[in-house]
């Protein structure tokens, strides 16, 4: 019986990672693209693709725990947020040379693992996704409101602008650091998926009673989980300190968390590069409704078409763009079975 | 002693609207297994509605009529539309409340503005009353009136009539009552209907109360009632009574005591109870 999980379990894997061969090509093509990006277009798009590559990172993190551990954390933003603050107090009081950087990056790790360890020993106590989501939104809010309240070190409402280190300063250096920075995030997170815990992780999502029975336990090996995705996010929050050079309580919001969970659905969840897809789909989305807002004012609120999109894709496309893909794909192409 | 009457006073006022929040939520979550992420939407358009008919007609009780029957319109329109095609799907169902919230909470935004709109108490209830040498609002007695009606009103209909007995039934086992041929479909569109309906009334009650309606008041609130339900024991009409009480009383106290805890003091209190009794006071294991 555990022979059989097991090899379900491997399936499964196969599948995520399952890629046909002319993929490789594509991939490469993109890649190439990506990196002479800088030297076709203006700063506008170097700036939106520098987004895309740290909010992809954060909605990565998310797709850890909901397509992997099947988790509905809705306080995922205070790590996001926590460590764009973190980066930010730190370079605003104690100067931007890289051992600041260094401390930045340190002290957001620290946080991150005492975050998840103190929202995990507490959401995952009832054990089961709607209590979960519940204690989660109210963590996630508890952190916002002492970030509001604590005005001596956060400005408060006002937000925090702070300098960044040299090094990032330049636009185009800094398109480069982030791309480089999702390639490494999304590689190690699927070596994680890989590795013995991500497979149990697998097994909770897909049967917890299961997993249970089989003799693990799954609440550490959520967990684990929380703490991976909890560092990871706080990371991307690092990054997006030095794209944004501000931080405000809007990053500590559930809407933020939101965010997150929206570019995991729209790309496909338990992907990994699904969010990333989601990421640059909903960006660019919101850009170019943005850039229509002379046509009519209605395309300004961009809550308006977000939340829509959330239901339709919930409704409609629950595996999103990579699921929708991937059905086209075999229903055309019938692609080589894995082994 | 005087201190203590009236914060005795504001945390049972504020216990009440949290009550009106919570309840609808812990039925719906408790019989449909719904975590209806749209209920604060409810509270929210509730408050708008009954100052935008208040303005227009300048009656308090024209105002909160019209808030519950948007908000049982809403809730109605929801069930049907939206929660219904993923029944037995909790984590779709968590998702498209969340959408629906993220629109209509833009949406009040886009009608009435960004800025608070100011709310004004009713005429009749905006004096003071002297009880035992202290001065305490009308309208806060008001409230606990309310509270104390509404709590009454559920009770006896979840125990004495046909409807609550379906209900609780519905809780224990769906498919039971299903089997025994009743159409249980019909019963939780009017449990969300009524809940969503509870939620607007407070809306309309808390907005007098805080003086202004602001769009970000429902998120607020809904993460109290989502406090009160995890405390109280999801489902559980008593829990959730208890946990409003509770959750109520205590941010009055802590808030006048020791202000800079006021944050934290929910979640603590939610952390304690979860580690002593997972399942919340009022509980069922393994529900």
């Amino acid at each position: 019986m555990l022979a059989s999980l097991q090899s379900r379990l491997y399936d499964l894997v196969r599948r995520d990672t399952f890629l046909p061969r002319f993929h490789f090509l594509a991939i490469g093509l993109l890649g190439i693209m990506l990196l002479l990006l800088p030297q076709l277009t203006g700063l506008v798009l170097v700036g939106l693709f520098t987004r895309i590559f740290v909010l992809a990172v954060f909605g990565m993190s998310y797709d850890l725990l909901r397509g992997y551990a099947g988790i509905i954390n809705l306080g995922h933003a205070l790590f996001f947020g926590g460590g764009t603050y973190i980066a930010g107090i730190v370079f605003a009081n104690y100067g931007t040379s890289p051992t600041m950087l260094g401390l930045a990056v340190l002290g957001t790790t620290a946080y991150a693992m005492l975050a998840a360890l103190l929202m995990g020993k507490i959401a995952f106590r009832r054990g089961n996704v709607v209590a979960c989501a519940m204690i989660t939104l109210a963590l996630g809010e508890i952190v916002r409101q002492i970030a509001e309240s604590w005005r001596a070190v956060t400005h408060g409402a006002d937000g925090l602008t702070f300098p960044i280190p040299m090094m990032f300063r330049d636009r185009v250096a800094l398109y480069y650091y982030a791309l480089a920075f999702m390639v490494i995030m999304m590689l190690a997170l699927r070596q994680f998926i890989m590795s013995p815990t991500g497979r149990v992780l697998l097994a909770i999502r897909e049967n917890e009673q299961r997993a249970i029975f089989l003799g693990y336990n799954t609440a550490s090996y959520k967990l684990v989980a929380l703490q991976v995705a909890g560092v990871v996010c706080g990371w991307s929050g690092v990054m997006f300190a030095l794209t944004s050079r501000f931080a405000n309580t809007e990053l500590l919001t559930v809407q933020q968390t939101l965010n997150a969970l929206l570019v995991t659905i729209v790309g496909g969840t338990g992907t990994l590069y699904g969010a990333i897809v989601g990421t640059a789909f909903v960006q660019l989305a919101q850009h170019t409704l943005l850039g229509l807002r002379g046509v009519h004012l209605i395309f300004e609120r961009w809550l308006l078409f977000f939340g829509a999109i959330y239901v339709f894709v919930v409704l409609f496309m629950p595996t999103g763009i990579v699921g929708l893909y991937q059905r086209l794909i075999s229903h055309w192409l019938k692609p080589v079975k894995p082994r | 002693m005087d201190t203590f009457l009236i914060l005795l006073v504001n945390g049972l006022a504020d216990a009440s609207l949290i009550f009106l929040m919570a309840a609808g939520l812990s039925i719906i979550l408790g019989m449909m297994g719904v975590l209806n992420f749209a209920h604060g939407t409810m509270f929210l358009w509730g408050g708008y509605t009954s100052v935008w008919i208040m303005a227009r007609t300048g009656s308090f009780w024209l105002g909160a009529l019209g808030a519950v029957a948007v908000g049982a319109l809403m809730g109605l329109v929801f069930e049907r539309l939206f929660v219904r095609p993923a029944y037995g799907k909790v984590t779709a169902q968590i998702l498209i409340t969340l959408g629906l919230m993220i629109v209509f909470t833009d949406l009040a935004r886009l009608l009435w503005g960004a800025t608070p709109l100011p709310a004004l108490r009713p005429a009749v209830l905006d004096g003071m009353v002297a009880v035992g040498g202290v001065r305490i609002a009308e309208y806060r007695i008001f409230l606990i009136i309310i509270g104390v009606l509404v709590a009454i009103g559920i009770h006896a209909l979840i125990n004495r009539t046909r409807i609550g007995m379906v209900m609780r039934a519905g809780v224990q086992s769906p498919e039971m009552v299903q089997a025994l041929g009743i159409d249980i479909s019909r019963y939780f569109t009017l449990v969300f209907a009524g809940g969503a309906a509870l939620a607007a009334l407070g809306g309309a009650l808390y907005v007098p109360l805080v003086g202004s309606v602001w769009s970000g008041m429902g998120m607020e609130n809904q993460i109290l009632a989502f406090i009160v339900v995890v405390v109280g024991g999801m489902g559980s009409f008593i829990g959730t009574a208890a946990g409003s009480l509770l959750l109520g009383l205590m941010g009055t106290f802590v808030a006048w005591f020791f202000p800079p805890a006021a944050v934290v003091a929910n979640v603590l209190l939610m952390a304690v109870v979860l580690v002593w009794k997972p399942a919340g006071l009022f509980g069922l294991e393994g529900k």
